[in-house]
């Protein structure tokens, strides 16, 4: 190959590659509003806020960004919004051990926020982040009433059992030598700052009285 | 010195080097909030803002400098405008200052970080490109002004070089994308497509032709090889880097809310990116075999080879690895990526500049001979340190998938899992790595101007 017909190569070549990008760019354009949900003022807000306190300097979203904090893309899934809300705002009273820091984040932001991580929970990602393969197999594995509806609650999400599951709540895996009273489990689940103040956990009152003391068993068990 | 406009390449390799003493320091500070987040007074996000952004306006002032150096050397004429060129030089410095200013300012009291005109004042919180809009389009003139007075000075002497077009090129190409990230777009989804454009046509495309530029470059003065082969085995890299690296953009658009083809596209042309690489490896260790010449600057031609393998390594086999689809699907989001980015801007884009620095200053400083051992000391320092680092994060990155991606713990946990190990290592590197730089810059301002002891 002589070096003129390199250089044309090179400059033809290039130029046919950037034409085919932009081809498919303004194809994925077309796509990219179907594929998620509508955008509201609140959720444009929220990415605002996003913005404002440079939350990817340590988050990722839809894995892109800093590797310091918790991927955001499936935060809402992953922790009540009322959770979340007292978190973003003031992260070590809901967490002793947090590495957040207090932003001054206000109460408006933090809905914003909120309303925001709920529309890029909605993206549709092709799939990702993908089921971790030994959680979809441990929910085979439920044995006892209390076990199964641990499961069907998710709380998993936000507790751990031997390691798995979520770091927003406390670790269950001892939870029965701190509370071994059958009743203070279902007074917990049905108000939980009833019985811990301040407490981020939702209250799962809309659960019966058979599955409130099967779960309350069940977790008096973990010892 | 032949030309007088080649003391502003000084200044930008001066200005280049603190601003990487910076970068490596505040990296140190990074690594120790990974085991104590408050650590320093400054949160993790803007000393990672300022690590990354650091980085990149250095190379960038690396680049400037090796592009005044060579557009004269190729030219064979001063300068267009020196003038402008000081201008240029001391306009960058003070807007670079205005916004790590703003980001200090920002990371103290984030509430200072008002919306102006739609966009934030002191901190846009996009990675990479954090700089705001006023920034922006500073930095807009300034790259404009820069590449003004090149081409004004090309056209001065009509010297229309290969090694010139594609370095030009590529400069031109790299100021056009930088536009992409300059609007506001209410979907965070069109906000990552438009901001994927910027990174990585910038470091798998544009930067790709300055290094393949600077390469044959190097070569020529170093060995005295025949410019017509070097230039049209650089055709060929760069051609192969645009095949491959402008639709390899399509491996960033897997997993954040675009169509399913990009999986396929993102994936095959992505998988070639080390191929031209590759070449450039084989380029330049061909072109030092086939000249056997006795080299004066040996450490040029090290630095060279050097930046030349750890490019591949780096950019093309840290990248190859977790670039199909299937295999990202597990990895994407986790400190692989890390490990990738920290060695394929190492020895891409950093080796480059060093290398550059090495074999242009003894000319600028009118020595044929200087004392070598400290380049040697500084390279082995830095190369060293960086390898081990890449180990240890990719360590990390690979326990971090096993562990939350397959396993399904949580992040969290996996972080304190493997904190101790992995980051005190990384933090211990890390100081490694700053030694190095040290060293290098000790050498920058030393070399050339002492005598050497007597044979």
């Amino acid at each position: 190959m002589s070096t003129n017909a390199a250089k044309n190569l090179f400059i033809y070549g290039s130029l046919l590659c950037f034409i085919v990008l932009i081809v498919l760019t303004i194809d994925t354009m077309g796509t990219l509003d179907k594929r998620a949900p509508v955008i509201t003022d609140q959720v444009d807000a929220g990415k605002k806020v996003w913005h404002k306190y440079d939350c990817i300097g340590c988050h990722t979203i839809l894995g892109n960004g800093s590797y310091f904090a918790p991927d955001m893309t499936k935060a809402v899934e992953r922790k009540p919004k009322g959770y979340l809300k007292k978190f973003i705002m003031d992260p070590r009273t809901i967490k002793a051990d947090s590495a957040m820091p207090v932003l001054g984040i206000s109460e408006q932001e933090a809905d914003d926020l909120i309303a925001f991580l709920d529309w890029i929970a909605k993206v549709d990602t092709n799939g990702w982040p993908p089921k971790p393969i030994l959680i979809a197999a441990a929910a085979g594995k439920a044995a006892t009433p209390g076990q199964v509806l641990f499961q069907q609650n998710d709380c998993s999400a936000c507790h751990q059992i031997q390691g798995l599951g979520g770091t927003a709540g406390p670790d269950l895996t001892r939870i029965g030598l701190k509370h071994a009273d059958i009743e203070w489990h279902i007074k917990h689940l049905k108000n939980p700052e009833s019985v811990v103040p301040k407490s981020a956990m939702p209250d799962f009152a809309h659960l019966n009285d058979e599955d409130l003391r099967a779960l309350a068993e069940y977790m008096v068990t973990l010892k | 010195m032949k030309y007088q406009s080649q003391k502003i390449a000084v200044n930008f390799y001066t200005a280049a080097l603190l601003l990487f003493a910076v970068q490596v320091v505040v990296g140190i500070i990074a690594a120790l909030q990974f085991m104590w987040p408050d650590f320093f007074i400054l949160n993790f996000n803007t000393i990672r803002t300022l690590h990354i952004n650091a980085l990149v306006v250095w190379l960038l002032m690396g680049m400037m400098g090796a592009t005044y150096y060579v557009v004269t050397e190729e030219s064979e004429t001063e300068l267009w405008s020196i003038p402008l060129a000081q201008l240029q030089f001391w306009a960058t410095v003070i807007a670079v200052s205005a916004v790590v200013i703003g980001y200090i300012v920002m990371g103290l009291f984030p509430q200072a970080n008002i919306e102006v005109f739609g966009t934030q004042l002191l901190n846009e919180g996009r990675e990479y490109i954090e700089a705001p809009r006023w920034a922006d389009i500073l930095i807009v003139v300034s790259v404009l002004l820069f590449l003004f007075n090149c081409l004004m000075t090309v056209f001065k002497t009509r010297k229309f070089t290969a090694v010139q077009g594609v370095l030009l090129g590529g400069l031109t190409f790299l100021a056009l994308m930088y536009l992409p990230g300059m609007f506001y777009t209410k979907s965070m989804v069109k906000d990552q497509f438009w901001w994927w454009w910027v990174v990585h046509l910038w470091v798998e495309g544009s930067w790709e032709l300055i290094a393949a530029a600077l390469l044959a470059f190097m070569l020529h003065k170093l060995l005295g090889a025949e410019v017509r082969v070097l230039a049209k085995w650089m055709y060929i890299e760069t051609g192969l880097v645009l095949f491959t690296g402008i639709l390899g953009l399509g491996h960033h658009y897997y997993w954040i809310g675009t169509p399913k083809y990009w999986l396929w596209v993102g994936g095959f042309f992505s998988s070639l990116e080390p191929i031209p690489l590759l070449l450039m490896v084989w380029d330049a260790f061909r072109t030092t075999r086939e000249t056997r010449v006795a080299v004066p600057n040996k450490i040029g031609l090290y630095l060279t080879v050097a930046h030349a393998i750890f490019n591949f390594v780096g950019a093309g086999l840290w990248g190859v690895i977790h670039t199909l689809p299937q295999v990202n699907k597990w990895t994407h989001g986790t400190q692989l990526t890390t490990a990738h980015g920290h060695l394929a801007f190492y020895g891409a884009y950093v080796l480059l500049i060093v290398a550059m620095i090495y074999v242009t200053l003894p000319s600028i400083r009118g020595v044929k001979e200087f004392n070598q051992s400290k380049g040697y000391l500084a390279f082995w320092w830095m190369t060293i340190s960086m390898v081990f680092i890449v180990i240890t994060i990719t360590g990390a990155g690979m326990v971090q998938t096993y562990l939350e991606r397959l396993l399904g713990l949580d992040y969290v946990t996996v972080k304190a899992s493997y904190n101790l190990w992995f980051w005190i290592f990384r933090a211990i590197f890390g100081v490694g790595f700053l030694v190095g730089v040290l060293i290098l810059v000790a050498d920058f301002f030393t070399l050339g101007k002492k005598p050497l002891p007597a044979k």
